[in-house]
């Protein structure tokens, strides 16, 4: 409830990785996003402990850090799963029920869009197109398509990405 | 404002107006009676034309401009009232509606309800919607009903947050935020704490700190800043948030440490129901920190406060008149000898309180034993610290230095309005060097943090100071942080500097090295040519030597073996003085010496172990279970009296009498002008602090008879005595401990907050979150490898004795470390030691 009382759990990475990523930048207000997205890069989301390191560097409130960073959608703050599904949204997979199997795979791993399962395994999100319209509607995991996906194949397709 | 250059002359709604080069249309046009509706704009905070309220219609321009952000521009011809933008504020105006509750707006019932609402029933029945504690003061509703809006053509969204109630001190329900962005430029632009930012975009956009964060966690000072400039009831104060507009302000000094802001409070009904921060140029510039904004009211207002005298007898408790009061007094006292009585005041009550308890002492009793808990506060430091006080440097000096050094100082809750300033003058490229051991407030902002490990701070000053004389230009040793480059920059930063200002915290004040690094800092200011911050915690620190009630100190703070001023005072009060007391000070009580009569003028007992025959308790709230007193005496608080407070600077500043006090309670020194006279004493007439404010004038240049005492400039006071320190003598350290187990390094330090000896978090609510005492504070990684949750008792050995205090998790506090604040400090020595923990009941 009170972060600062409480220790915090996963700030395991090594300080040094920040020593070594800040290394290239001057440590001025403006290479903020800069270095979010190398952060970004480096870790795959922006995490506390990210900020508040940043915060450190660049010598900013961490506020004001999370505040520029939430900004952008680009930036994610939770760990992602290492399965990313992405259920396609555009306007083909869209008439063909993209949003009855994004709501379906939403029931079935107990998330909602934008976040990962609690065993980080699938990361879950909507994109607009992924450019294979013929084949609405469409989940890509990873980088593999499922074309015409059916809301009963998802538990299969999840079963066998496992 | 540039005065050279002339004015611009513009026409707003076919008027011809003048305004100054740089100003807005808005600044020109409410400067000249035409009013614009607003939301956002706020004077003293950045245009930010969020709201849109403040369009206008320019001549030539292709789009409507805010008037907030529009510079007038010569030959301009504005116009704020045509049909077309009146209908378009009206349309944007309900866009804000469609996102905040708007029952007191839009309502079918409206015109009946406000017919109706006075009803003539006996019984308190709440007619009327109640949903927003801003009603009839929220500046939405204003604009709203100036408009005429009471329909809403567009679907209603709204966003059903929750209301976040988890902080001290105030609740936020941004449900009714309208992102008009006055908390968060309050906050980054004149606070500059940077708690509050915009998070995330668009529909979703909403305030506060990083993550999910409460306040309490994302650094937030609670100045409350943010909840005064609010325009509607998102951000509203816990304490006042249903209580409507006030009846009435009066401006008051604050009693909570010795930077002495100046208050607005709100009364309502005779009741203190709010404080916010008056305009005042010279001390606080607009800004509180939480204890004058939050606690003050919190405090004054109790439903607890004493209201009546009550004696005990036997075990019963009974109240009684003051009539019986003063009797009971005046018989005990004229029996006790005057080495047997002993009178402790606390440095929370007016000066006048504080001349008048030692004028009873000195006349009445015939005894030099009156004293005040700042003695103890600062233990073997108080001398060392009362001379420091003479070379205080105003305020203002803050922004005219070049190099600030802070020595443990840690403004986030107590004196945050020196932290204010502070960050103001780092913004002009001041270089701000901190010494403290913990993280700080000014962790990120500090050029040079120089961290010295617990105990060590004096070796720290000590090799800064050899390398900041040129005679040892050389460093001599390894220097006792280790860290030679930020000691060596530190060291040039001060030799190079002209100006150079250091402020004090009460950090290291218990600490057995005080007296050594107030010592060390003193010669550093004799090297570098430094001004002095001393930022006592006591509010009236220097009105207490300047009243007297000290066992070495006369009036006008003169020691007492000064002949010339100790026969003034015997002319002044027509009798002869008893001769200079032997060593009896404050800490003969906290050593357990017994006296016949104790009068707890403000204070709490030294020790649950009452050290008196009589216990004579004048207080503001009653005595805590374990404190037995005798005779209790309901006081006036400081809202409820005049008076005068004396700050750290030296400045007098007026204490005014807001409301009466509860009940049958008195201002200190008319319930201590009353067992005068009632023993019969000659001297005590008074019958307002002006007159004793005449009396003092003739020992004091402080208070010396001047047109205005509270705009003069600050006089540091000069104490030219010795204060003695006879602290009992505490547990030596033992070398090692029985078992070699995990050994920690314990600070502890006296409660800092508080207020006539009761620690803020006793009446407070709020404070208990913010202010801890009596916890043990901890490192987290220290508490996890010890099996310790937060809230586990923990043991704490230290030679032969333990001790038991709850355990907090502290983040701040470094590895190896403990810290607890307590009220009975001064008891624990060595202070820091080596000390093992365990878990208690284990």
């Amino acid at each position: 409830m009170n972060p600062p009382d409480t220790p915090t759990a996963g700030a395991g990475t090594d300080p040094p990785d920040y020593q070594e990523l800040f290394r290239q930048f001057k440590g001025q207000e403006g290479e903020l996003i800069s270095i979010l997205v190398r952060v970004q890069e480096t870790f795959g989301y922006i995490s506390e402990e990210s900020v508040r390191q940043i915060s450190q560097f660049l010598r900013l409130s961490e506020n004001q850090i999370f505040g520029v960073a939430s900004f952008f959608s680009k930036f994610r703050f939770d760990e992602p799963g290492r399965k990313s599904i992405k259920v396609c949204m555009g306007t083909a997979c869209h008439v063909h029920g993209g949003g009855f199997l994004s709501d379906t795979l939403g029931w079935q791993l107990g998330i909602t869009v934008g976040q990962s399962t609690k065993d980080k395994r699938f990361d879950f999100q909507r994109v607009n197109c992924l450019g294979c319209c013929a084949l609405a509607p469409v989940v890509q995991i990873n980088e593999k398509i499922h074309a015409r996906t059916m809301v009963t194949q998802l538990k299969e397709i999840l079963q066998n990405r496992e | 404002m540039n005065t050279e250059q002339p004015p611009i002359t513009l026409s707003i709604d076919n008027r011809t107006v003048t305004a100054a080069r740089g100003a807005t249309i808005l600044e020109a046009a409410r400067a000249h009676g035409i009013e614009i509706p607003t939301l956002c704009y706020l004077a003293g905070l950045s245009p930010h034309g969020g709201c849109r309220m403040c369009i206008v219609e320019v001549e030539g321009v292709r789009t409507f401009p805010t008037a907030c952000t529009t510079p007038v521009e010569e030959g301009m011809i504005v116009r704020t009232r045509t049909a077309q933008i009146e209908a378009m504020r009206r349309d944007i105006l309900q866009l804000f509606l469609t996102e905040h509750t708007s029952s007191c707006l839009v309502c079918d019932e409206k015109a009946e309800c406000k017919e109706f609402m006075p009803t003539i029933r006996k019984s308190g029945v709440t007619t009327g919607c109640r949903y927003c504690p801003k009603d009839t003061l929220c500046e939405l509703q204003a604009v709203a009903e100036s408009m005429g809006i009471d329909r809403i053509d567009h679907p209603i969204y709204y966003r059903n947050l929750r209301v976040e109630t988890e902080d001290p001190f105030y609740d936020r329900d941004y449900n009714l935020c309208i992102l008009c962005g006055r908390c968060v430029r309050m906050c980054q632009e004149v606070r500059t704490a940077n708690v509050l930012a915009y998070k995330n975009r668009g529909r979703n956009t909403i305030i506060g700190p990083a993550f999910h964060r409460t306040h309490m966690a994302g650094g937030c000072e609670f100045c409350g800043a943010c909840v005064a400039v609010c325009p509607t009831g998102a951000l509203r104060e816990k304490a006042r948030a249903w209580e409507g507009k006030p009846d009435r302000e009066e401006t008051t000094t604050c009693s909570f440490c010795g930077v002495g802001c100046q208050l607005r409070l709100l009364v309502k009904d005779d009741r203190v129901i709010g404080s916010l921060p008056a305009d005042d140029p010279v001390v606080n510039q607009g800004q509180l920190c939480v204890k004058g904004r939050f606690c003050n009211t919190e405090l004054v207002s109790g439903y607890r406060r004493l209201r009546n005298p009550y004696a005990r007898y036997g075990s019963i408790p009974t109240e009684i008149s003051w009539d019986q009061a003063t009797a009971l007094m005046a018989e005990q006292l004229a029996t006790c000898p005057p080495e047997e009585f002993a009178l402790l005041a606390s440095t929370n009550c007016c000066t006048e309180d504080l001349y008048v308890a030692q004028k009873f002492a000195r006349v009445v009793m015939r005894s030099h034993q009156v004293d005040t808990t700042a003695r103890i506060f600062y233990g073997p430091a108080f001398d060392p610290y009362l001379r420091l006080l003479g070379r205080s440097v105003p305020l203002s000096a803050l922004s005219a230095a070049e190099v600030i050094l802070a020595v443990g100082l840690d403004s986030r809750f107590g004196r945050s309005v020196v932290g204010v300033a502070l960050r103001r003058t780092l913004k002009q490229g001041i270089r701000l060097i901190t010494v403290n051991p913990h993280r700080h407030s000014y962790s990120l902002l500090a050029q040079i943090w120089l961290q010295p490990p617990s105990g060590g701070e004096a070796g720290l000053l000590r090799s800064l100071l050899d390398r900041v004389q040129p005679a040892a230009a050389a460093p001599a040793g390894a220097s006792a942080a280790g860290r030679d480059s930020d000691l060596g920059e530190a060291a040039r930063l001060l030799r190079e500097s002209k100006r150079t200002v250091i402020m004090i915290g009460s950090e290291f004040m218990q600490c057995d090295g005080a007296a050594e690094i107030l010592a060390i800092l003193t010669e550093l200011a004799d090297a570098t040519g430094a001004g002095f911050m001393p930022l006592p915690a006591q509010n009236n620190l220097v009105g207490s030597l300047t009243a007297g009630a000290y066992p070495e100190a006369l009036p006008g703070g003169v020691p007492l073996d000064d002949d010339a001023h100790r026969r003034l005072a015997e002319q002044i009060w027509g009798v002869p003085l008893a001769p200079a007391a032997g060593s009896w000070n404050a800490w003969q009580l906290w050593a357990g010496q017994r006296s016949r009569v104790l009068y707890l003028l403000g204070e709490l007992p030294p020790t649950p172990a009452v050290p008196a025959d009589f216990l004579v308790f004048q207080n503001i709230y009653p005595p805590e279970p374990y404190c037995t007193a005798d005779l209790v005496l309901p006081a006036a608080a400081a809202t409820e009296s005049d008076g005068t407070f004396i700050n750290g600077e030296g400045r007098v500043q007026l204490v005014r009498r807001a409301v009466p006090p509860p009940g049958n309670a008195l201002p200190d020194w008319e319930i201590l002008c009353r067992i005068a006279r009632r023993m019969g004493a000659a001297g005590f007439a008074f019958t307002s602090a002006e007159e004793i404010r005449a009396e003092m004038g003739r020992f004091s240049d402080a208070y010396r008879r001047e047109a205005d005492l509270a705009r003069r400039d600050p006089r540091p006071f000069h104490w030219g005595g010795r204060m003695a320190d006879t602290r009992p003598g505490g547990r030596a350290e033992t070398a090692a401990g029985p078992a070699a187990r995990e050994t920690y390094r314990l600070t502890v330090s006296a409660v800092e907050h508080s207020h006539r000896g009761f620690p803020l978090s006793v009446w407070v609510e709020g404070s208990r979150m913010l202010l801890t005492e009596g916890m043990l504070e901890i490192n987290p990684d220290d508490a996890a490898a010890a099996g310790i949750a937060p809230g586990d008792p923990v043991t704490v050995v230290c030679g032969d004795a333990e001790m038991t205090w709850p355990a907090k998790l502290h983040r701040d506090q470094p590895p190896g470390t403990l810290h607890a604040a307590l009220r009975e400090c001064a008891c624990i020595r060595p202070n820091p030691q080596t000390v093992s923990i365990r878990k208690a009941h284990v």
